[in-house]
């Protein structure tokens, strides 16, 4: 099953490919089809709750490499939200992009291959398949954010991103390496139930979360990333790749959960972003920032939750991931159609929009409400279980995730507050929003997307029919949760009271003061500070290349040769000279000191002439030496090649000067030693070599196979042509490839264009 | 093997390497002939002793020089003697479109580089 | 290339060639046997191709279609097998009597070989058209255009 849906999409990604040549609309609406396909298959086998079913293919067996999935409960819940948002994103995006647009495949291709790359990451059961698909996803992001090619500032913004999810890739790659090293395998399964993670790999890991889910130090790539068409900014930058940390957190949580290192790194981060993303978003003015950095406050919440590890907090975890997905891709769509249709996204220039764009403000304020934990919507059921499974802590792991979950809680009313109120001010000139034309395309998701946050508060049974098992599937403990309409007059209750009264005071206070200036545009340290670490780095690479890729040939080819010398110099120990004997007969001596002096004139020969009859010497020499080791063939061809390639040589460059050029001087002690040293070292290796015989060879099976089923006296040529047969098919390959290379030059030369 | 022909493979890599870092196409595929050489006489040489021509009507087991090492040379030949042509060619490309056989250094590598 | 006028040239490769060409057939066939072979026996053509181009006498201007033939072959005698559901590449050895060569025994080695000898003479024609000297080709300005 799990291979038809990877099939599906390769054909999705096809058929986009063939309908982008004519309109970049078509091409979404056919990418849309594969994802929608995926989304009711993860819905029915979860609602179905069949065994989980998976499909594993192998790679390199010797390396343990294998692409594993394996769709259980959690799996598939990320399936629904990937696939889901995703059909509905690819809907969107094809009323985002103008009707006019000229065809286009590169971004219908390259978005629903991120959904491929995020469907793998979610559905991998090992390791090395989780890193894979990881990577894929920093890929395709790159691709996306850097959409605009004629966009500096979308170009930095990606190369941001790559820059830092790539460096966490890389601590990936280690922190797994540690782990299956440790653990022995490399399923998730097995790892999760180990206890044996040591601080090292906790600390690997969370790097690595932290750059993908944009977690303090290295967040400041995700609000660059708004740079982004905003489909993609809805998607993969709030809905589901910076869920990538989250989820590996989650998947991987089970080994950790007696680390120290883990929990208290963890929980410190997750709980100054939420704080940190929390304030800023609260300072912004660009709707799109003010959900960057929300959603940055968000992802800190989670990291903060499974952090702590807790069953109850695991499960409050999920069903924030679950809410987060639908509010936060709501209010991204509802900004990317504001965007499109009044031509900014500045607070400032927004207030009356509920007036002109009625439809649109009410799916605001239906997923505002949501993301600041209001009921009736499933945002307030999420955030109920987050404040209760902080409330189950004790002591001061307690009192820092009070801190966080409470503080971030209490910033996000304030900013939605504060977002909300600015967009139905009524405007102090009488200035009315001019906003175009309704686009269905593009609402309609976005209704779907914020209802579904209502429908879900309305239908919780069925939410906690999937939110539950996916999170039992983590943590065995998570079993007895669910998510609860109305608790009741609990503590929890009174917290998240005292939580909107003072998030939705401050946002007031906010919004009445609005005077931007007072507040101005906050610049992060951090961003500055891996800014200038991306450009140093980048810095570094162009001079590493300027040095190794200098584009002289001479310089390359003297590398590759002190290479050989190297290479070589292991085998020198194992010369021994005593087994060395002078010549089989003295005139293999002679004609092996012939070589020798026919090369060294080939040094020192001035004419082009000269130097094609040193080349002919060697070669008579060569076929004298072949025909003393019992190589009649050889000699021959050697012979007739020599003959060719000397004429060749004089036809060929006969039309040059007589002398060759003179040999700058500059390279040519280095030239000689390496020269020198090369020869010692080849000459070393064949002597080691010799040393140790290997022992005779099958003379008379060779003989017999010859005669009898190769059907031939000449036995090397029964080898080229029966034994070695595909060889032989290779090589005259060559030779056509050489000859049609010669005739292609040789006709570019002759066309008559060229003198101009 | 023979010190004779470990003098020869030994010259014949010294001089190919030494040539093939010249600035002279021509040279280069001087140099790369006479490695060509090298090679296909240490595969020969590491086959073993000098023996009688692998004919199989001819000889018997215990004089014959082993054919396996011997096949393999010969596709080195063809395949050497190929590319030798091939270097030919652009040789005479190179001349036509600079007047001499010079390689220059790669102009794009040096532009990346910037 | 270096077109020799000398008659004496003239007349020696023009009676060399049909004495080189039987060489060339001969090594083609002994190549089972005796040393010699498909690519052997191509050289020895082509040396001929060379000769008769340095003294000026005709020879064969495409290479392209020597190529073209000679891979067909190879690749037609490479794959037939697979239609009789042998593997790539499997020998067929039949026997023959044919007069003034005697009995011989070969295989279907030799067609492949066919093919080669003529890849080889393609190579060595399109290096002969490839190499020689723009001045004599007409619409060739020659060197001078060099920058």
């Amino acid at each position: 099953m799990i291979e038809l849906v990877f099939a599906i999409h390769v054909v999705g990604l096809v058929g986009a490919a063939i309908a982008g040549r004519r309109s970049i609309q078509g091409a979404l609406r056919v990418a849309a089809i594969a994802p929608a396909a995926t989304t009711i298959w993860a819905a029915e086998s979860l609602l179905s709750g069949r065994e989980p079913v998976s499909a594993s293919m192998t790679w390199v067996e010797q390396l343990d490499l294998e692409l594993i999935f394996l769709a259980d409960s959690f799996a598939l819940m990320m399936t629904l939200l990937v696939s889901g948002i995703g059909a509905l994103v690819f809907v969107y995006a094809s009323g985002y992009f103008a009707v006019d647009a000229r065809g286009s495949i590169r971004f219908p291709v390259t978005l629903l291959g991120f959904s491929v790359s995020m469907l793998g990451l979610v559905l991998a059961e090992s390791v090395w398949t989780v890193f894979i698909f990881w990577e894929f996803t920093s890929i395709t992001s790159f691709l996306l954010v850097g959409h605009k090619l004629s966009d500096p500032s979308a170009q930095q913004a990606a190369w941001r991103a790559l820059m830092i999810t790539g460096a966490g890739g890389l601590s990936l790659l280690a922190g797994l390496l540690v782990l299956t090293d440790d653990v022995g395998s490399v399923l998730l399964a097995d790892i999760a139930g180990s206890q044996t993670a040591s601080p090292l790999a906790a600390v690997l890991v969370l790097i690595a979360v932290g750059t993908k889910s944009a977690q303090l130090p290295f967040h400041s790539w995700l609000p660059g990333a708004m740079a982004a068409p905003t489909p993609v900014s809805a998607y993969l930058h709030s809905a589901t790749m910076v869920k990538a940390g989250v989820v590996v957190m989650a998947v991987l949580g089970g080994a950790f959960v007696d680390s120290q290192t883990w929990q208290w790194l963890g929980l410190i981060v997750g709980a100054a972003t939420t704080l940190w993303g929390g304030f800023v978003a609260l300072r912004q003015r660009d709707l799109k920032l003010i959900l960057a950095y929300g959603t940055i406050s968000q992802l800190g919440l989670l990291v903060t939750l499974l952090a702590v590890g807790t069953s109850k907090a695991v499960f409050a975890a999920l069903s924030i991931v679950v809410a987060h997905a639908l509010f936060k891709s709501a209010l991204f769509l509802v900004v990317g159609e504001i965007d499109i249709r009044t031509g900014t996204r500045n607070l400032d220039e927004l207030a009356g929009l509920h007036r002109s764009m009625p439809v649109a403000f009410v799916v605001a304020v239906l997923a505002g409400v949501s993301m600041a934990g209001i009921p009736p919507l499933l945002g307030f059921a999420a955030k109920e279980a987050a404040v209760e499974a902080v409330l189950k802590l004790s002591g001061i792991e307690q009192v820092v995730a009070f801190i966080g979950i409470v503080g971030g809680s209490v910033l996000t009313v304030a900013y939605t507050f504060r977002m909300l109120a600015g967009l139905s001010r009524s405007p102090e000139d009488g200035r009315t929003i001019t906003a175009l034309a309704f686009r269905p395309a593009m609402a309609i998701p976005s209704i779907i997307v914020a209802g579904l946050g209502l429908v879900g508060f309305v239908l919780l049974g069925t939410i906690n029919g999937i939110v539950t098992p996916a999170a039992t599937e983590l943590n065995a403990g998570s079993a007895v949760y669910e998510l609860l309409r109305w608790p009741g007059a609990t503590t929890a209750l009174m917290v998240s009271a005292a939580v909107v009264l003072v998030g939705s005071t401050i946002g007031a206070a906010i919004h009445r003061s609005e005077t931007a200036t007072v507040l101005g545009e906050p610049e992060p340290v951090a961003a500055r500070v891996s800014d200038a670490s991306i450009d140093g780095v980048l810095r570094l690479s162009r001079r590493v290349t300027a040095r190794v890729q200098h584009g002289s040939l001479p310089v390359y080819l003297l590398t590759m040769s002190a290479t050989v010398v190297i290479a070589a110099a292991a085998f020198l120990p194992a010369v021994s000279v005593t087994h060395l004997e002078w010549a089989e007969t003295p005139v293999q001596l002679v004609l092996g000191l012939a070589i020798a002096a026919a090369a060294a004139a080939g040094v020192q020969v001035r004419t082009r002439l000269g130097a094609a009859l040193t080349l002919g010497a060697v070669g008579v020499a060569m076929s004298g030496l072949f025909i003393l080791q019992g190589a009649p063939d050889l000699a021959l061809t050697q012979l007739l090649v020599e003959t060719i390639v000397v004429v060749g040589f004089v036809t060929g460059l006969g039309h040059l000067a007589r002398t060759f050029p003179p040999v700058t001087q500059g390279w040519l002690s280095v030239r000689l030693g390496v020269a020198v040293m090369c020869g010692l070292g080849v000459v070393g290796a064949l002597a080691a070599s010799s040393a140790q015989p290997s022992g005779s060879f099958p003379a008379a099976d060779l003989l017999r196979e010859s005669v009898e089923t190769g059907g031939g006296n000449n036995i090397v040529n029964v080898i080229l042509t029966d034994m070695r047969a595909l060889d032989t098919l290779g090589e005259v390959v060559v030779l056509a490839v050489v000859a049609v290379g010669v005739i292609a030059l040789a006709r570019t030369s002759r066309s008559p264009g060229r003198a101009q | 093997m023979t010190i004779g022909l470990l003098i020869a493979v030994g010259a014949l890599t010294s001089v190919g390497v030494f040539l093939i870092t010249a600035r002279s196409l021509s040279r280069i595929i001087l140099g790369f002939a006479l490695l060509g050489h090298a090679v296909v006489l240490a595969l020969v040489a590491a086959g073993g002793e000098a023996g009688e021509p692998p004919l199989a009507n001819r000889v018997s087991a215990e004089t014959i020089a082993n054919p396996v090492p011997q096949a393999l040379a010969l596709t080195a030949i063809v395949i050497s003697f190929g590319l030798t042509l091939f270097l030919l060619a652009l040789a005479r490309r190179q001349q036509e479109l600079t007047g001499d056989d010079l390689v220059e250094d790669d102009l794009e590598d040096l532009r990346v580089a910037q | 290339m270096i077109r020799s006028q000398s008659p004496i040239v003239h007349i020696s490769v023009r009676a060399a060639t049909p004495l080189a060409a039987v060489a060339g057939i001969y090594l083609f066939f002994a190549g089972h046997n005796q040393p010699g072979g498909g690519f052997a026996a191509g050289l020895v053509l082509g040396a001929v191709v060379i000769l008769r181009s340095v003294a000026g006498l005709r020879t064969p201007d495409d290479a392209t279609v020597l190529v073209a033939t000679g891979m067909a072959i190879i690749v037609a005698v490479a794959a037939a097998p697979l239609v009789w559901g042998d593997l790539l590449l499997d020998q067929k050895v039949v026997s023959l009597e044919l007069p003034l060569f005697g009995k011989i025994k070969s295989g279907s080695a030799l067609l492949f070989d066919a093919g080669v000898v003529a890849v080889v003479i393609g190579l060595i024609v399109s290096l002969l058209n490839g190499l020689a000297p723009a001045e004599f080709s007409p619409e060739s300005p020659g060197d001078e255009t060099s920058t």
